[in-house]
């Protein structure tokens, strides 16, 4: 890809920014938390896919660092008078040496056995943070201070969403990127043509862990309450992957689609059938990895709408 | 065996001498373990009661490392067939009035078809795939199960009232009835399956299709018969499981989950694929859970937290489990 193209690229991308940054007047406080939320989402479907989309390491886990984040700016605006912002970053922070110390035994492991630490990992991290009433509360949860927070967390989402996407489009396109998808292929290969593979794994891992951590903040200065089972919560890891997996793994633009796509048909569904929201969510979950495992874009590539480079 | 092999089985051994050590030295700090003749005889019935159950998680477990030991996938779902089990038992009680051992003859068939069809719609596709496809496809069938039973039944907590006498060993140290009945009833199941897997023509095919399923192909086995036969075994056994469960505990549709978990850490521990790593999988982890219920203050979710770190540390120290065949 030219230089030419990255530069219309990032012309699109400013432009969203642009266009969605000055969106929030004209939305009603409803469709306001729906657009947040949709950005939330991108920003955790593109995050889990530079683990195991680019390296190829299916993390079924992904919502610890959520959570962690989540939890960093709570307890810190609760208990400790923090302004909000700076915790963001304490969160991701945090997240960051998380993801290290657990990425480091973890990412050693191949394949199924990989998922199911990191499903361990994030149950076991919800159980830590119930049982340890001192720092977090334990199962009441926190509640936040409460204050009128839409149009700055609107406009910090906006903000993590256009450094997230600009932060894959690079990685996708580097050869840091190229290294990934090296090790996703084969990685004794990769190893053997002199990349370090437990470094370049944990860097991605580490950089995969530290949006959620933001997002989670973020999202917990927008809700003003959270608990345990609300951020630890499986079904958030298992959006991150199904978005991903929706548009198209391993792209830049497919877990943009996949996060947007999903997340208005859940809430169309959970809007017009409350209960039975959660069957038809299911059933939508086995069609897509029954019937699309490669995605919306591998699905184009198939039919020649597009390019195969086009899409990364 | 090589030395470094060597070295990882000592280490999990030392490991899991730890982590059983673990709850007495934290109840000895929590002033919740008194060596005086009660106490004894508490963690005896404890222990005896954690061995009873562990026979019941090991015989749905068992379904577990089946399917994936010979596909590969991992059953998100495995917890919610067991749910289901638990159900189809709790109908048959109150509704056909059928005695809940009796009801496994009628159950048993429905789970196998079941398991069928999950295999011919679903996992024929997913055989081979990145574990990912598996993995939600599973995950995307236990929600379905969890809500349409939810929509059905509510998520109200059921029991079923059976055998609630106890049997006395000796004076002190009394177990359930309805544990025993349980657990062996879970023992000849489970010993059913495993001399079917070890003597018949067809366990024989499921085996080797474990070990290679494109050598078991050429030796002429069909590998798409035993995948059905694996699926359909999987899911009678956790629905049998479930059938125990449910004369001993509450359940309601979210139970699922914990015994997905809890199979997943049974068959990590024991090595996957490998039968009577998980029976010895089952047991150790139910006596683990016992162990920590009784000594170690705000119990219940300590027990969760006990699974997961075990599963995790034995991923970590030798992937392959206790019996399991090491994997490159």
């Amino acid at each position: 890809m030219g230089r030419h193209e990255h530069a219309r690229n990032l012309a699109l991308l400013g432009a969203l920014g642009l266009a969605l940054g000055f969106l929030p007047p004209m939305l009603s406080v409803y469709l306001r938390s729906f657009a947040l939320f949709t950005m939330m989402y991108v920003v955790l479907a593109l995050s889990w896919n530079i683990i195991s989309g680019f390296t190829g390491y299916t993390s079924f886990g992904h919502v610890a660092f959520y959570g962690i984040g989540a939890y960093a700016c709570a307890i810190l605006v609760t208990d400790y008078g923090w302004p909000w912002l700076p915790t963001l970053a304490v969160g991701a922070l945090v997240a960051a040496v998380a993801a290290v110390a657990l990425g480091y035994p973890v990412l050693r492991l191949k394949g199924p056995y990989f998922a199911i630490a990191m499903l361990g990992a994030a149950e076991g991290t919800r159980v830590v943070a119930t049982v340890w009433d001192g720092l977090t509360h334990g199962g009441l949860g926190i509640s936040l201070p409460s204050a009128e927070t839409s149009l700055p967390t609107y406009y910090a989402m906006l903000a993590l969403m256009v450094v997230t996407i600009a932060v894959t489009y690079a990685i996708g396109h580097s050869r840091f990127g190229v290294r990934l998808n090296a090790i996703r292929e084969d990685e004794v290969a990769a190893e053997a043509l002199g990349i370090d593979t437990t470094l370049y794994k944990l860097a991605a891992f580490t950089l995969s862990g530290v949006f959620p951590a933001v997002a989670g903040g973020i999202q917990a200065y927008k809700v003003l309450y959270i608990d345990p089972p609300s951020v630890f919560f499986v079904q958030i890891t298992i959006a991150m992957a199904l978005m991903s997996m929706l548009g198209g793994k391993g792209t830049v633009i497919g877990p943009i689609v996949g996060a947007v796509i999903l997340y208005t048909v859940q809430e169309l569904t959970w809007v017009n059938f409350p209960t039975a929201h959660l069957i038809a969510y299911g059933l939508f979950i086995v069609l897509v990895a029954r019937f699309m495992p490669r995605g919306l874009v591998g699905f184009a590539i198939d039919r020649g709408w597009a390019r195969k480079g086009m899409v990364h | 065996m090589e030395r470094s092999e060597v070295r990882r089985l000592y280490l999990l051994a030392a490991f899991l001498v730890c982590a059983y050590a673990l709850p007495f030295v934290v109840g000895a700090w929590a002033g919740t373990v008194r060596f005086d003749e009660r106490w004894l005889a508490n963690l005896a019935t404890v222990v005896i009661a954690g061995v009873m159950q562990g026979g019941v998680y090991a015989m749905f477990a068992v379904g577990l490392t089946l399917i994936f030991g010979v596909m590969r996938i991992i059953n998100a779902a495995h917890g919610e067939m067991v749910m289901l089990g638990a159900y189809l038992t709790w109908v048959c009680f109150f509704y056909l009035g059928v005695d809940p051992l009796l009801s496994i003859v009628l159950t048993l068939p429905v789970a196998f078809l079941f398991g069928l069809a999950m295999q011919k719609l679903l996992l024929d596709a997913v055989v081979g795939q990145p574990e990912l496809t598996g993995l939600l496809i599973t995950f995307g069938l236990g929600l379905v199960m969890i809500y349409t039973v939810e929509l059905v039944f509510t998520t109200d907590f059921r029991t079923i009232p059976y055998a609630p006498g106890t049997v006395q060993l000796t004076s002190t140290i009394a177990v359930g009835q309805n544990r025993v009945i349980s657990f062996v009833m879970a023992l000849v199941i489970t010993a059913a399956v495993y001399v079917f897997l070890q003597q018949s023509r067809l366990g024989k095919a499921v085996r080797a299709t474990a070990v290679n399923a494109e050598v078991a192909m050429v030796c002429g086995i069909n590998v798409r018969r035993v995948y059905l036969l694996t699926t359909g075994l999987a899911v009678a056994l956790a629905a049998a499981g479930g059938a125990l469960v449910s004369i001993q505990f509450g359940f309601n549709p979210e139970t699922g989950v914990v015994y997905t978990l809890q199979a997943f850490a049974i068959i990590i521990l024991g090595g996957r694929g490998n039968y009577v790593g998980a029976l010895i999988g089952g047991l150790m982890l139910a006596v683990l859970e016992n162990l920590v219920s009784l000594m170690v203050p705000n119990g219940t979710a300590m027990v969760e937290l006990a699974s997961y770190g075990l599963m995790i540390f034995v991923l970590l120290i030798r992937p392959a489990g206790l019996m399991g065949l090491r994997e490159d």
